[in-house]
């Protein structure tokens, strides 16, 4: 790995940030030594790089220097199996057994997979056995568990490979599984894929070659409740329950990545595995629609089954009328974020905002929205019958009440990398202004100021066609395609016949006769803007218009029809023009999930993790613990409680703080749980050989511990609520010195299972940056160490465009306002309990600029060192999207936290971890402060950064070509890694004025219950001429609203029920009826009313919309069902046939 | 006596207060008006004037209104005696006290002293469980062959109906469609010594045999429950038919906690009462009180209580513990693996079924230490009806609609039911049928599973029932019909579930007569419980052995734990009624169930446990998880020796 390739600006900030790291974790070194918290030092090992993540992440020595010089020889995957296997014969790390080292290895070979990053490695895989075959001889069982499933499908699959590898070198005999075995993967797996979900199923004979053939035994935790039917109780295999882990490794592992492994097979010339040809070849029959493909690009509807209430359908599947693709990148898209304009997202009634994610029909699945202003908005027919393009956010408020329909929603931005990322055809481009300049400098010598060309007059249009054969320009072609000849010409006809042209270009058409012969509606697929004038149509510079129609300026025709059906050749031959397709590829889309930006709270919520057992009530409060009493003269304030106990080394005194009054650090009190016998440190229980413990039930005199914490900080015993936990889930029960929650409700902050403190928001990338926009200056990016503008001028006023370092981040307003919290209470932490100086002294969200933060996202086990550089209106949190990547997430609507760097390395400590699956996922085990773009999410790679696209590319999208033929012709991320270009002067290709303009929040958020949110998605739906209304309501009945129905009826009649008193759940009433632990009253879990609510409005969704009988009689069946149900029948029988009028409304 | 009130008047007056009140209503059903609860507590002995209300309101009324309040009557009542007070209402509203958990009658237990030795006798109930009875296949040659399962040619029917269990034990493992050895006679094998039916002595058996079950069931309970307000309802003619129980029109639930609680009260009394004949059992409560340690010799007492299970688990060595619950508490209750024969019984317990433990209990009073399992079980002793003549054919999961329903085995169907079957045979059979019995699936429906459309060939779900309509309609006229509710059809899920609605039974002929899902009918003298057989997948996936190949044997576990559901949030939808409608009491003479395409006769102490089969192939859903349906395979019963003849249709 080595050096870091950079510039010397880039060098000065990366050495600037890690200085002040440094620094950082000298003040939190010096606080931790007074022993107020588990481990007298920082607790977060800091990572240079990837070789460093691994070591630290597995915690195998010597393994990072062994990858660096590795990696100068291989690939990254070739290393990873290479560290495998050295790690398994014991060249790197010493291991007891054969089967630790086997279990090493293949851990450390999938973290260098996974970049280290993720949490998959430790989670992941649960433990590695040897079993044996009937011959005899061993076989490796990886048991894989659930969270295997955020190491991605490759790594899953080169994990088996790399249990192969090893198993080799150390002679260990391959997996020979019994039949009975090979049915029963058949059968988990399809079972799996019923009760969880696979993103693809393997056929049961691709199992049972996979399971026959597979040299290592695919093997895991029980994950679901699910139990096989057959194939029970097999003597290999422990559980009849369905085991997530394999049958994901298995499926969307070995079965999808098959070709994947099948190169890395080939690279390292292992045996054995012949067989993946047959996997290979048998799912190769899909090549027949990839040709189809290759010809056209079909409508795909995958992305709006399972609707859901209140998530609007903004485009049915290709439609006319629904989002127009225009290739390109802003700074604020890109990395699976998509850009439409801000006049879209308020015309769309506010559901899109910046960081909505959007279900999108291609290039991939999901997409992030953000705001950009250069692209075209929708257009719309307002109530006065006028259609107008609105492009701007101002126009969109204003006319939003008048808008009758919405012909067009207007254009949407997705750059190259994702078509290349997601491996997608390139869609046929629309003729836009940027390759119409191409075709403008290639044709006209003139120089002509670009803000004129980008909107050009209709004379100039026609100059440059006629003198120059300039293309038409894109401003004055329209949508040909989308008519046919039939109504071609009956417009040519009509406008023949009885439109008007005058000399200023206008064209007038009576406003009834065009109503009458269906002329209007032809100009509105056409997009052929105008107004509506008593009774008149008005189309203004609409020569170009006439000319494409045939007619001359006198409204004759020129020339007869040409024998084409294409509308478009037609426009060109009778205009004389060369006319391209002006919307050639359209993109459905639907609301995924809307932005982010919150503070995290578990749940039930807590400011500090130490226990209080019931003694605190619902609320967990420790101030109403501090006064309770278990009996009429039990001693106020003592509470029973589990916790880990700790004794002094040098007085002997029993504690269960870090520290004893003497002075000394404390060790665990350890002894046997059966035995109880102390066992003096030793490993087991010298009688039974138990794993010892420390934790013991301990009656706390809580009232003197909270009163001393009060007096520690020196705050005076005046709050409301505190709130603590009930229980510890960590395996020693290591509480939260007690003094670190007065501070946090001092000052309203939260906590997550880990101690720190935590803010979600939507991901969204960003490369360029202006100062005004984040609520900083020009003075405040110099003092951050920016020098220049995008085009190398100095930097001087706020609104020049800079590039964004790879570690800066903008976070929204609410962010800082909580950051601001949280910085306070560290430096109260600092002052009031550490007793050194404070490091913030923050007063305002502007203190904050230039605080050093971590970045975490969930399933990942690193953080990523960020720096605070600014704020934004918009509930996301940007940054570069190297930053992005380094967390191992895309921008498609995924969201993740950041902490203050001083609260983690202060907070943070692994003695808090929960001690279950997973408990190790979403905490910084290991801080990179260094983002290498090597060592980054390959995905970040195929960014486009150039200022334009080349000529080729236009070009080659209407030949539909795999993207990956033009990567060399792009200006990606990859060919600028390993140079110093690989961190700046990046640039893109459309800006916008405000990366936060639109709403601020999406109306999903805004709207009260899902009704309202239900009635919003049909009106929206209504009003979009790409969408569908009875479809959308169909889909969401059938999706949403009767499976919810269906379930909670299920439910009741299934329910657990549960004691309001202590909160105990019971899976039946008790016989006696009250709660048999503490005699409170018991109540059900499902209502009649939860059953009910969705089922008057799916009854008049059904009737409005005209769904189809089918599932207007399913819907009455329920109804029917549910008044069965919660009707006694004895009161019924009298009134049975008012029911049935009433339901019949 | 009249002290007696007196003192209960003067302890209660005052206590009740307003919740009591409501919640009483509530237990029996009702809902009350405040205006009524105020005019309750206003009398001087609002407790007996409440009591009153309960026993005498009208079924119809929901709301109790102070017009209700029959305040004349209840004046009228208390000075004649304190009949009502005192034995109408007492199980339901105060379960904790002991009384009521020991009011098995004493006659009863004394004419069940013989039964009770028969249970006493050690590993009885492992050994009981007769064999499934696999099936019988129909030689492919000649399609209306039938071959008969269980004849009664032999003398003593209860031997030979045993020793084929045994013959078939061997070849009842291997799948559906295997062929049987037609040369295994049932004479050929002996069944081993260890028969209990050489308790019963067959000729003894009268006409009218004396239904020993029938005691057990606790008449006051069914007095507070069902009888006052479910009548039978009589379908005389030629072949008569009497609905004994049945939900249809009698359901009260309305969603609350207390009906839930009511529910399962209901089920732990009705089968707590079947048991109690068999063993002396103390409330569970009195367990926690006591110290059970013997002062002179140091041993421990052997106790006795009844519980529904509420928790199996398994400790770290491999002991089973058992949570039981009675109205009184719960107490735990450990079964060592080292006794197998209780190991193994415990280890097909089902949660929520009502058992009986016998055991010690530990000095920290904490634990059981069992010794012995007692489940309700049908009584040895239980003869089956006689007298009745002529035929009953079953049938279930029609699936009218699907696109895989079987139409022309069907209409050959239908044909043998009008007689015109091709072979004599057939005929002679047809000739002699009364009955029909439909155990559910009538149609496909709509919207059972998702994506049903794909598989279905009538999309209307009433036009299903029209076209199913039009097919009964072919049936002579002399056949009763009866028809049962299964989960797809148009009708509630939860189950109980009550007859099909007024709109679709208008298009069937006279003939034939909508029942709810389970329904207890009489046939002419031969009682008949159909009962769809949602549970049975329930049963599959927790009682070792029992398999959707042999799916008779599911409803063997059924009967051992008189109750066709017992396990309650799993499979199973209920409605919380009053009257725990599963409840296997009386004991029929047949139990009729479907759902899951399979065939099953099996015999289980006199009672015939008949599944009978589909007429709809192989769906998707049944491809995928590889089950093999049975169609067009139709059992019929003779009414007059419970012979049973399987006719095939394919």
């Amino acid at each position: 790995m080595g050096e870091t390739i950079a510039s010397e600006e880039m060098h000065e900030y990366f050495d600037g940030l890690e200085a002040r790291l440094k620094e950082a974790i000298e003040i939190a070194n010096r606080a931790r030594a007074q022993g107020g918290d588990p481990k007298p030092t920082v607790e977060i090992p800091l990572a240079k790089d990837l070789a460093d993540r691994v070591e630290n992440l597995i915690g195998v020595q010597g393994v990072a220097a062994k990858i660096r010089e590795l990696e100068t020889r291989m690939s990254r995957e070739e290393a990873a199996l290479e560290i495998g296997k050295q790690v398994a014969e014991g060249v790197v790390g010493s291991f007891p057994t054969k089967k630790d080292a086997v279990e090493a290895a293949i851990r450390v070979s999938m973290a260098t997979l996974t970049e280290g990053v993720v949490a998959a490695p430790i989670e992941g895989i649960d433990k590695v056995e040897l079993g044996k075959n009937d011959d005899g001889s061993q076989y490796i069982r990886i048991f894989y568990s659930g969270p295997i499933r955020s190491a991605g499908g490759t790594a899953q699959a080169l994990s088996v490979l790399v249990g192969d590898y090893v198993r080799r070198g150390i002679g260990i005999d391959r997996y020979k599984p019994r039949e009975e075995e090979v049915e029963r993967y058949v059968e988990e797996i399809l079972l799996y894929k019923r009760v969880a979900s696979l993103q693809y199923t393997p056929s049961e004979d691709e199992i049972r070659l996979i399971v026959r053939n597979c040299p290592v035994c695919i093997d895991g935790d029980p994950t679901e409740e699910a139990e096989v039917e057959g194939h029970r109780d097999l003597e290999r295999i422990g559980t009849n329950r369905v085991r997530g882990g394999m049958c994901l490794v298995l499926a969307e592992g070995l079965a999808l990545k098959a070709p994947k492994v099948k190169k890395h097979v080939n690279k390292l010339k292992m045996d054995g595995w012949d067989w993946l040809e047959t996997l290979i070849g048998g799912a190769k029959s899909g090549g027949s629609a990839e040709d189809e493909q290759k010809s056209k690009i079909k409508p795909k509807d995958k992305y709006i089954r399972d609707l859901i209430a209140g998530r609007p359908v903004f485009s049915h599947p290709s439609r006319p009328g629904g989002f127009r693709l225009r290739y390109g990148r802003s700074r604020n898209t890109s990395f699976a974020s998509a850009g439409i304009n801000p006049a879209s997202m308020v015309l769309l009634d506010d559901f899109i905002t910046n960081g909505t994610q959007l279900k999108v029909e291609r290039p991939g699945k999901a997409a992030a929205m953000s705001a950009v202003d250069s692209i075209e908005g929708p257009t719309v027919r307002l109530f006065s019958g006028d259609l107008v393009r609105i492009d701007n956010i101002k126009e969109a408020y204003e006319l939003r009440p008048q808008v009758e329909s919405i012909v067009d929603i207007g254009e949407i931005l997705i750059n190259y990398g994702d078509f290349l990322e997601n491996n997608h055809p390139l869609m046929p481009s629309p003729y836009v202004f940027e390759w119409w300049q191409y075709d403008y400098e290639a044709a006209c010598p003139e120089k002509t100021p670009e803000e004129e060309l980008k909107n050009p007059s209709s004379a100039l249009a026609l100059r440059l066609a006629e003198e120059y054969n300039v293309p038409l320009h894109p401003t004055f072609t329209y949508l040909w395609h989308d008519i046919n000849r039939n109504e071609f010409e009956a417009l040519r006809k009509f406008v023949v016949e009885k439109g008007t042209f005058d000399g200023e270009g206008t064209l007038k058409l009576p406003l009834t006769a065009s109503f009458e012969e269906g002329i209007k509606p032809l100009l509105e697929k056409l997009l052929v803007l105008h107004r509506v004038k008593e009774d008149k149509i008005l189309v203004e510079e609409a020569l170009p218009f006439v000319l494409c129609l045939g007619l001359d300026s006198s409204l004759k025709e020129k020339a007869g029809m040409p024998d084409t059906d294409d509308m478009v050749e037609a426009a060109g031959v009778l205009s004389g023009f060369k006319v391209y397709p002006r919307a050639p590829s359209r993109i459905g889309a639907r609301m995924g999930r809307p932005e982010k930006s919150d503070l995290r709270k578990m749940s039930p919520a807590a400011q500090v993790l130490f226990p209080i057992n019931n003694c605190g009530g619902i609320t967990r409060n420790l101030v109403s613990a501090s006064d309770y009493t278990s009996c009429m003269n039990g001693k106020i304030g003592e509470i029973e409680v589990e916790l880990g106990l700790r004794e002094c080394p040098a007085c002997g005194k029993e504690t269960y703080f870090w520290r004893c009054e003497c002075g000394e650090f404390t060790n665990p009190k350890l002894s046997c749980p059966r035995c109880k016998i102390d066992v003096r440190g030793a490993e087991t229980c010298p009688k039974c050989g138990r794993k010892p413990t420390s934790v013991a039930n301990v009656k706390l005199d809580f009232r003197s511990v909270y009163k001393q914490a009060f007096e520690n900080v020196g705050e005076r015993e005046k709050m409301d609520l505190i709130k603590g936990v009930k229980r510890l889930m960590n395996g020693q029960m290591t509480p939260e010195p007690l003094e670190k929650g007065i501070l946090r409700a001092k000052h309203d902050v939260y906590i997550f299972k880990d101690g720190t403190v935590r803010y979600d928001m939507s991901d969204i990338p960003l490369t360029h940056i202006r100062a005004d926009e984040l609520g900083i200056t020009a003075t405040k990016l110099l003092e951050l160490g920016y020098r220049e503008d995008i085009y190398g001028n100095p930097l001087e006023r706020d609104d020049q465009v800079v590039c964004l370092k790879v570690q800066d981040l903008v976070i929204s307003y609410d962010g800082g306002e909580y950051m601001l919290r949280t910085a306070k209470y560290v430096d109260d932490l600092l002052v009031k309990y550490y007793k050194v100086g404070p490091y913030y002294n923050a007063e305002t969200i502007q203190d904050l600029v230039g605080v050093l933060l971590i970045g975490l996202a969930p399933h990942t086990s690193a953080g990523v060192l960020g720096r605070l550089i600014g704020f934004t209106k918009a509930s996301v949190g940007y940054a570069h999207p190297f930053f992005h990547a380094s967390k191992r997430r895309n921008c498609d609507g995924d969201e993740d936290c950041i902490m203050l760097l001083m609260d983690g390395i202060l907070n943070f400590s692994r003695s808090y971890l929960p001690d279950k699956r997973g408990g190790k996922m979403d905490a910084p085990l290991v801080l990179t402060t260094r983002i290498d773009p090597k060592e980054v999410d390959k995905e970040a790679h195929n960014i486009d950064v150039p200022a334009r696209y080349p000529l080729e590319f236009y070009r080659a999208t209407q030949e539909i070509k795999n993207p990956t033929e033009l990567e060399s012709i792009m200006d990606l991320i990859s060919g600028r890694l390993g140079t110093p270009e690989q961190y700046e002067h990046f640039m893109f290709t459309h800006d916008t004025s405000d990366i936060a303009a639109g709403p601020l929040n999406s109306s999903y958020k805004t709207l009260g219950s899902m009704i309202e949110k239900m009635e919003a998605q049909l009106s929206l739906a209504n009003r979009i001429r790409a969408v569908d209304a009875p479809d959308v309501a169909e889909r969401v009945l059938k999706s949403h609203f009767l499976p919810d129905l269906i379930g909670n009826l299920r439910s009741f009649s299934r329910q657990r029920m549960r004691c309001i008193k202590c909160g105990e759940k019971f899976r039946r009433p008790p016989l006696t009826g009250a709660c048999p632990k503490c005699g409170g009253n018991v109540v059900l879990t499902v209502h009649e009313g939860a059953v009910r609510k969705y089922l008057e409005i799916s009854k008049e969704i059904g009737e409005r919309y005209g769904v189809s009988s089918y599932t207007r009689q399913r819907i009455e069946l329920l109804d029917y069902d549910i008044c069965s149900l919660f009707e006694n029948h004895k009161v019924k029988q009298l009134g049975l046939s008012d029911f049935m009028s009433g339901s019949a409304r | 006596m009249l002290v007696a009130i007196k003192s209960g008047r003067e302890s209660q007056v005052g206590i009740m207060n307003e919740i009591d009140i409501v919640r009483a209503v509530i237990e029996e059903g009702y809902q009350i008006s405040p205006q009524a609860v105020e005019l309750i507590k206003l009398s001087n002995s609002p407790e007996n004037l409440l009591k009153y209300i309960l026993a005498t309101i009208d079924d119809c009324v929901f709301v109790i209104e102070p017009e209700h309040v029959d305040l004349q009557g209840f004046e009228a009542s208390t000075t004649v005696s304190g009949r009502v007070a005192n034995n109408v209402f007492t199980p339901v509203s105060e379960p904790t006290s002991e009384q009521t958990l020991k009011s098995a009658n004493p006659d009863t237990m004394k004419v069940f002293d013989s039964a009770l030795d028969v249970s006493e006798e050690p590993g009885l109930i492992p050994s009981v469980e007769p064999e499934v009875v696999s099936a019988v296949e129909v030689s492919d040659s000649n399609p209306e062959i039938e071959l008969e399962i269980l004849s009664s040619q032999g003398s003593n029917s209860d031997f030979d109906s045993d020793s084929i269990h045994d013959t078939v034990h061997g070849a009842a493992h291997s799948s559906f469609p295997n062929p049987l050895s037609p040369s295994v006679s049932p004479k050929n094998v002996e069944r081993p010594a260890s028969s209990f039916f050489g308790n019963t002595n067959p000729s003894s058996a009268s006409k009218n045999a004396l239904r020993i079950d029938s005691l057990f069931s606790n008449q006051k309970n069914s007095f507070s429950s069902s009888s006052r307000d479910e009548g039978v309802r009589y379908l005389p003619g030629r072949n008569p038919v009497a609905v004994l129980s049945d939900i249809t029109g009698h359901s009260t639930c309305v969603g609350e906690y207390i009906q839930f609680v009511q529910y399962f009260r209901d089920r732990y009394s009705r089968l707590s009462e079947i048991l109690r004949g068999r063993m002396n059992a103390r409330p569970i409560e009195s367990l926690k009180r006591r110290s059970f340690r013997r002062g002179s010799d140091g041993g421990t007492e052997e106790l006795s209580i009844i519980g529904m299970v509420s928790d199996i688990n398994t400790t770290t060595n491999g002991h089973k513990i058992l949570s039981l619950e009675d109205p009184t508490g719960s107490f735990s209750v450990l079964i060592r693996n080292s006794d197998k024969e209780l190991f193994e019984l415990a280890s097909r317990l089902l949660l929520d079924e009502v058992i009986g433990v016998t055991g010690s209990v530990t000095n920290d009073g904490n634990l059981m230490l069992a010794t012995k399992l007692l489940q309700p079980d049908v009584p040895n002793s239980v003869q089956r009806r006689t007298g009745s003549h002529g035929k009953v054919v079953l049938i279930s999961d029609v699936h009218v609609g699907s696109s895989q329903f079987l139409e022309d085995s069907w209409l050959d169907f239908l044909d043998f039911l009008k007689g015109e079957s091709d072979s004599e045979e057939m005929q002679e059979i047809a000739a002699q049928v009364r009955y029909l019995v439909v155990a559910g699936d009538l149609v496909d429906g709509i919207g059972i599973y998702p994506d049903q459309e794909m598989e279905l060939d009538i999309l209307d779900v009433y036009e299903q029932y029209r076209k199913a309509a039009e097919y009964f309609r072919e049936v002579p006229e002399h056949i009763h019909v009866i028809i049962s509710p299964g989960n797809h059809d148009a009708v509630r899920q939860a189950e109980p579930q009550p007859a099909l609605p007024e709109r679709i039974c208008a298009d069937f002929p006279e003939n034939v007569t909508f029942v709810g899902n389970p329904a207890l009918v009489d046939l002419d003298g031969v009682q008949i419980l159909i009962y769809h057989g949602r549970s049975i997948d329930d049963l599959v996936a927790s009682v070792p052995g029992v398999s959707y190949q042999e799916p008779a044997g599911a409803v063997l576990e059924m009967l051992k734990r008189r109750h066709l559901a017992p396990t309650y949030g799993s499979r199973v939808s209920i409605s919380p009624e009053k009257k725990d409608y599963f409840i296997i009491d009386p004991v029929p003479d047949i139990i009729h169930t479907g759902h899951v395409h399979t065939l099953g006769v099996q015999r289980y102490k006199n009672v015939l446990l008949v599944n009978s089969g589909t007429w709809q192939a192989q769906t998707e859903f049944q491809k995928r998880v590889n089950l093999m349906p049975m169609p067009a395979r139709v059992p019929v019963v003779d009414l007059a020796d419970f012979d049973v003849k399987i006719l095939a249709f394919d």
